[in-house]
């Protein structure tokens, strides 16, 4: 076993590679531009050359003698026939020419000036330099030496060097070949190579001018054999044969004397063609193109941006052992757990390494097949491989079974189907914080979807319309631990960034748990045992006798979720503002919850004790029991949630809206009013008499009075309707209870829809001065600029329907344009953050070792562990101590 | 005492830094006796401080340092001069009035801020809660203040056995709070920072408080903080006054006016005569009186500019400007110059609201920012006082002032959209862009851009360019980051990756059977 010793590589040291270095790596030396002869078969010292590496099964390299999937490819190289320009390294060649002295080749500056300068540039100590401060002194010193007319080491006269952008030098208008360059670069000793930020143990600046040019190995560009059974090369394959051919015949035209002309135009063809090679987006040449007309994809495009190969390829890679489907709801399922299709857990495997404890197991396990059900038909794994220590692998059929069972030694490795119990990641893209990615133990279930807790959704931001998710089997037993004791969903239930649980009940849950305990109704005793069949609870509720018969009260059916010595007070949603008496509740301290020695006395459940992000209860049963009890709590309180809804019956339609006739012509002479309200002012208006407010035009007065005006309408309206509109109607029930929506919708839905506005103005953009043609121009009255006094039950007319889309429609831009800056905030965010650490005695520090923080957070607690933000939370520990000492 | 603030030295300090002890003979009259004086070579900000031996008239001396060849009026003999950390002139008045630009020689008195907050605070803390702090300190906890003097209090009233069982129990919770070494705090805070952005609103501008002034906010002020901008989209400013001055109204629109920017063209009209080749600037009656601005103040405001002659005829109620050279483009570009020039108020301050509290103080907030000479005002409370341009603090108070105002930023913006962030991971923030000492962005220009590692620049942004540059650098990586691990895939060096565990085996013969 290899994998004993971890290593780690210590350093990767970045260089130029000399042309001499380039021809000792090479294999071979590229002659020919053809790739394959006749029949197929790669043509020697051609582009696809045997010594660079196979990419055909069935051939061997020529250099290692490795096969296709061990062969790792060799470099061969091109010798151009003259030198070209590296396009990555224009400016570093020009501000070469420019600061040295075109006869000397030494640094444009005094011997005093280099003194002074070297001091801070000691040779020896260059990589030890900071890499901005070198870039920012060698700008300092280039500009000085670019004024510099005359060398002052040799008295030359120099010229300015121009750059004609992309690859040409000229001095006064005449071009300067690459030859000539590289002649001139040579000549700069390595004495003055700091001055430029160059390392001189590793560049050399004429390394810069290309001589040779080397040939990545066949695996970096392999061929593809299309259906037809023709051959279609790489692009890089492609530009590489255009070099070869020109370097060929630039080096015939040189060698048999042609035109001057010529020979420069072939070598300016050589230079794009080596230029395209590099980078075929450089600025101020064509894209060289395939055949198709498709732009080449060459070296930069390959390893630049998103598709690019660090942000696709290193950065992030495709797994195996993974699987993606739909996911729905399974209320019956406790949070750590996941719903997995038997389809997907015959695929997903976990290698098993054979030991003499589990030999006999995992040969059961073999015998059984592909495919093993137990005698009711229910899913059991079975090994779906064997893996030999020399690396065979072994399908493992139903046919073969029995035999490879008796063949299993100890070493040997089993792929293993998943079972019931495994522990797997469950992801929900986008994953913008920890808890998109937790660990749930696995459920074998019928169907073809994962299913999941609904308490879940939260933090996994995900619903049922036809979201998929991603579950990855872990392989390793160290990665299996660290899910386990660090990534399961229980440990996730405080989020790291508010101190407060994101885990909890929703929607029905929380609808369920208010009507269960909101004025502590009473329940027959079958109701309650129907009830309680739900739950793992081993204790019975509290009851009262009456007429010989059991009743239960719907705060101490609840009480049973609780732990025996839990104490809690807060305040509900419900009571959220009321100060002596809530004007919701029938006793005057059911405004507050209060819950003693795991018995709930008073108050109402609603989201604020047991939702996601404010959920009392649960953080506090999280803090005094463990992530373990909390995670048993939210299951219970979800299925007691399901339970008692579906057994009590909920349900919400338009007929929850109805109010009474007069409350209807309340709202319809609020609407009035305020058309009128807005006509009158504009009429002021008109008149030239309005009075604008200090600092604003007359214009925008206007508008912010007319705003205020209708929302003051929309506000009335919304408080006739919600008059008529008591907690018995479910649609109060779910706004008041903070399951689902506000009482804002409601007040749209049976009061007045209200102002429609863009950018927070009212609607003002479409035709020449009008909204609509139905308007008149220059019409800045109630209706024409999105005032809807319908309500959505009533129905909006086709006017206000056209009012109401425009505003609509802002909030579907507003989404698209967010999510995009938010997500670039966010990786930018990361980026910047990513390497900082705790220290063993809480500094925060970054990878250079830089002290960001004394004691993190200046307080050194952890924010998931806080109290929403506060160290510690002395009411609830005062609270508690005086409940034990009673 | 007054000191004597000297100008006009630049080209001669050199040669009185060289013969110190020296005498320098200036061009003008001095009265009255110094003892010490400060040298400003730039109007702005004093770098030498003087020790003078005394003033004296001029009288023709072989040591003496020149000003100039002639018209010598007076010599100064300094015995000593070094240089200080830069003091703004400003620091400097003149009886009352506040010293901003010196001409060539000034006599003044510096006058420091006082700073009362700072003892105000720290008498807060009374002695047994900080003994109490302290006492559980040793221990690497830290227990907040709050929490400690409502302890002592507990003691006194309930009794020692029940404040012990508090104070245990409270110690333990802390302890269990504590962050695990290794914790990647970065990435946490960085998580919680831009998940909630995908929950902010776009909308660029709302209304904070006070309608007539527009303050970016939502996701565009968050990634304005983060980017830390030169200037943000809405500058504003929030101006407390001083206590004794915050509930009286008429001194709270007297700073009001006295820091509103007026310029020509809010209170004039400009008339181009090109026969003449004169300006005509016709103030308009109502906007003078609505700015409190007379035409003397405008036509000593134009007194100041040069290159124009300017020709008051206050009967008529106008000003009229001749450029000094004929010529069609002065004409224009002295137009255009002096529509924008300021006549009173604060450069910058485009408009100046104040809204009165609950509580019946008063708070002017504004539109446009320039906090250095908004401190200046005596009334202002340069305590409480700030601006939401993270920038210009930095530049007038500092690093650490710069640093609580990304944080308090970051956290305005979040509070203001209903967000729940800890506290913790914006303090990250705030400390990761200025630890170093400047404000550096989050992104490829600031924190990303400088990061050590090759190939942790390489997958973030402009690939080829790091690339390219570490090869002519020689450049190495040292593989201590995420990104660099990631991508030679190796484990990361946070969290349970930094860490190595060693299993011993004990009693190897049991474990074999």
């Amino acid at each position: 076993m290899s994998s004993w010793i971890s290593k780690r590589i210590s350093k990767i040291q970045f260089a130029l590679l000399s042309p001499d270095e380039i021809r000792k790596m090479s294999q071979v030396k590229v002659i020919t531009a053809d790739t394959y002869d006749d029949d197929g078969y790669p043509i020697e010292r051609g582009l696809m050359d045997l010594h660079m590496g196979v990419i055909e099964p069935g051939l061997k390299c020529a250099t290692c003698g490795g096969k296709v999937d061990e062969c790792p490819g060799h470099f061969g190289h091109i010798e151009l026939a003259m030198p070209v320009v590296h396009v990555g390294f224009i400016k570093e060649i020009k501000t070469f020419l420019e600061s040295t002295c075109k006869v000397c080749g030494r640094i444009k500056l005094t011997d005093d000036e280099i003194k002074s300068y070297s001091a801070t540039l000691n040779d020896a100590a260059f990589s030890d330099l900071d890499p901005d401060g070198l870039a920012s002194r060698s700008k300092k010193v280039t500009d000085q030496c670019t004024q510099r007319l005359v060398c002052p080491h040799c008295g030359a006269q120099q010229i300015k060097v121009i750059l004609d952008k992309p690859t040409t030098f000229r001095e006064e208008g005449i071009k300067i070949t690459p030859k000539e360059i590289r002649e001139r670069l040579e000549r700069i000793p390595d004495s003055d190579l700091a001055f430029f930020g160059l390392n001189r143990e590793v560049a050399r600046p004429e390394w810069m001018i290309l001589m040779v040019l080397p040939v990545p190995p066949l695996n970096v560009r392999p061929s593809i054999t299309l259906e037809t059974g023709e051959r279609s090369e790489d692009d890089l394959t492609h530009k590489l044969v255009d070099i070869i051919r020109i370097s060929q015949r630039l080096r015939e035209s040189r060698d048999n004397g042609s035109p001057q002309l010529i020979i420069e135009d072939l070598w300016d063809l050589l230079q794009f063609h080596v230029t395209t090679y590099f980078d075929n987006q450089t600025a101020g040449i064509p894209p060289a193109r395939h055949r198709s007309g498709r732009p080449l994809k060459t070296l930069v495009q390959r390893m630049k941006g998103k598709e690019g190969r660090f942000r696709s390829n290193l950065s992030g890679k495709r797994v195996n052992f993974s699987a993606r489907t739909v996911i729905s709801p399974e209320p019956f399922l406790s949070v750590n757990e996941v719903g997995v299709p038997e389809k997907a857990a015959r695929e997903l495997t976990i290698p098993v390494t054979i030991n003499q404890f589990n030999l006999d197991v995992m040969r059961e396990w073999v015998k059984r097949g592909p495919e093993p059900r137990d005698e009711f038909g229910k899913y059991m794994s079975g090994v779906n491989y064997i893996i030999r220590p020399d690396g065979r692998r072994v399908k493992v059929t139903i046919s073969n079974a029995e035999e490879n069972s008796k063949r299993l030694e100890i070493g040997w490795v089993v792929e293993r189907q998943l079972s019931e119990g495994d522990i797997v990641l469950f992801n929900r893209q986008p994953s913008l914080h920890r808890m998109s990615m937790m660990g749930h133990s696995v459920r074998i279930l019928n169907g073809q979807t994962f299913r999941f807790n609904l308490a879940v959704c939260t933090p996994y931001n995900a619903d049922f319309d036809g979201d998929e998710m991603n579950l990855h089997v872990l392989q390793k037993e160290e990665a299996r631990a660290e899910a386990r004791i660090i990534m399961k969903v229980q440990e996730q239930i405080m989020s790291p960034r508010f101190g407060g649980p994101i885990i909890g009940g929703i929607h029905d849950h929380i609808t369920s748990m208010f009507l269960l305990t909101h004025g502590n109704p009473e329940f027959p005793e079958e109701d309650v045992i129907h009830m309680m069949s739900y739950l793992e609870i081993n204790e019975p509720p509290e009851f009262i006798m009456r007429d010989g018969k059991k009743y239960f009260k719907g705060r101490d059916i609840f009480s049973a979720l609780l732990p025996g010595d839990f104490n809690l007070k807060f305040r509900s949603k419900l009571c959220a503002g009321a100060k002596e008496k809530c004007e919701y509740e029938d006793d005057p301290a059911d405004k507050d919850v209060i819950i003693i020695n795991g018995k709930m006395v008073h108050g109402t459940i609603d989201e604020e004790a047991i939702g996601p992000f404010s959920g009392q209860i649960i953080d506090k049963i999280f803090r005094k029991y463990g992530p373990q009890e909390a995670a048993k709590f939210i299951d219970n309180v979800t299925r007691l949630g399901v339970a008692f809804i579906s057994q009590r019956g909920f349900s919400t339609g338009i007929g929850d809206y109805d109010i009474p006739e007069n409350a209807i012509s309340d709202i319809l002479q609020v609407s009035n009013e305020a058309v009128e309200k807005v006509g009158k002012n504009i009429e002021i208006y008109n008149a030239g008499q309005f009075q604008s407010s200090p600092g604003r035009s007359v214009e925008e007065t206007l508008e912010i009075e007319i705003m205020s005006i209708t929302g003051h309408a929309r506000d009335e309206s919304g408080k006739i309707a919600s008059a008529y509109l008591g907690l018995t109607n479910p649609s109060v029930i779910m706004a008041r209870s903070g399951a689902r929506a506000k009482m804002l919708n409601i007040s749209e839905v049976a009061g007045m829809v209200g102002q429609q506005s863009v950018r927070g103005e009212r609607l003002n953009r479409g035709y020449t001065q009008r909204t609509l043609p139905h308007f008149k121009k220059g019409d800045i009255g109630a209706n024409a600029r999105g005032f809807v006094k319908s309500s959505y039950k009533d129905g909006l007319n086709p006017l206000e329907y056209f009012m109401h889309s425009i505003g609509g429609r802002e909030g579907l831009v507003d989404i698209a344009v967010r999510t995009s800056r938010s997500g670039y905030m966010q990786r930018r965010l990361i980026n910047a953050f990513e390497d900082l650490k705790v220290d063993e005695d809480r500094k925060v520090t970054d990878t250079v070792g830089s002290i960001i923080q004394f004691d993190y957070g200046e307080d050194g607690v952890d924010p998931t562990r806080s109290n929403k933000g506060k160290t510690v939370d002395l009411d609830y520990i005062l609270f508690d101590i005086d409940q034990e000492e009673k | 005492m007054d000191s004597l603030i000297i100008k006009d030295v630049k080209a001669n300090i050199e040669k009185i830094k060289k013969q110190i002890p020296c005498s320098y003979a200036v061009d003008y009259d001095i009265t009255g006796d110094f003892k010490e004086g400060y040298i400003t070579l730039d109007k702005k900000n004093m770098i030498y401080k003087i020790s003078i031996d005394g003033i004296e008239p001029y009288h023709e001396d072989k040591n003496l340092t020149l000003k100039k060849k002639t018209g010598l009026k007076s010599i100064i003999k300094i015995s000593e001069i070094k240089e200080i950390d830069p003091l703004s002139v400003a620091e400097f008045r003149v009886g009352k009035r506040k010293l901003k630009e010196v001409l060539t020689f000034e006599k003044a008195e510096r006058t420091s801020i006082k700073i009362t907050k700072k003892q105000e605070y720290s008498s807060k803390i009374d002695k047994s809660s900080m003994e109490l702090i302290n006492k559980i300190g040793a221990d690497g906890i830290k227990i907040p203040l709050e929490s400690a003097t409502r302890l002592l209090e507990l003691k006194e009233k309930k009794g020692i056995k029940y404040y012990n069982k508090v104070l245990d129990r409270v110690v333990s919770e802390i302890k269990k709070r504590q962050v695990d070494p290794y914790e990647a705090v970065g990435i946490i805070a960085a998580q919680s920072i831009g998940e909630p952005g995908t929950q902010m609103t776009m909308r660029t501008f709302h209304f904070a408080g006070v309608r007539e002034v527009n303050v970016t906010l939502g996701l565009p002020r968050l990634i304005e903080i983060v980017d830390a901008r030169r200037t943000p989209s809405t500058p504003t400013m929030t101006i407390f006054l001083k206590p004794e001055f915050e509930k009286d109204e008429e001194v709270t629109s007297r700073v009001v006016k006295e820091i509103e920017n007026t310029s020509i063209i809010d209170i004039c009209d400009i008339e181009t005569d090109v026969e003449d080749m004169t300006l005509t600037i016709k103030p308009i009656k109502e906007r003078l009186k609505e700015r409190m601005v007379v035409l003397p103040d405008i036509v000593d405001a134009l007194g100041r500019e040069k290159g124009i002659t300017v020709l008051p005829e206050e009967s008529k109620g106008r000003v009229i400007i001749k450029p000094q050279q004929d010529s069609y483009k002065r004409l224009y570009a002295t137009q255009e110059r002096l529509k924008t020039l300021t006549i009173k108020g604060i450069n910058g301050i485009k408009r100046a609201i104040s809204r009165k509290q609950n509580d019946g103080r008063w708070i002017i907030y504004t539109q446009g920012s320039n906090l250095r000479e908004v401190l200046e005002i005596d009334e202002v409370d340069s305590s409480r006082t700030f601006t939401n341009d993270i920038v210009e603090i930095g530049q007038v108070l500092g690093i650490e002032a710069a640093r609580n105002a990304i944080l308090n930023e970051a956290k305005r913006t979040l509070e203001e959209q209903g967000l729940e962030v800890d506290l913790r991971h914006l303090m990250l923030v705030a400390d990761m862009m200025s630890f170093e000492g400047s404000i550096r962005a989050v992104g490829r220009q600031g924190i990303s851009g400088k990061k050590n590692s090759v190939l942790a620049r390489a997958a973030f942004e402009i690939t080829t360019k790091h690339l390219l540059r570490a090869g002519l650098m020689g450049e190495s990586d040292s593989l201590a980051g995420v990104a660099e691990n990631i991508i030679v895939g190796q484990p990361i060096t946070l969290g349970t990756g930094a860490i190595h565990l060693v299993y011993k085996r004990e009693n190897t013969e049991k474990q074999v059977q």
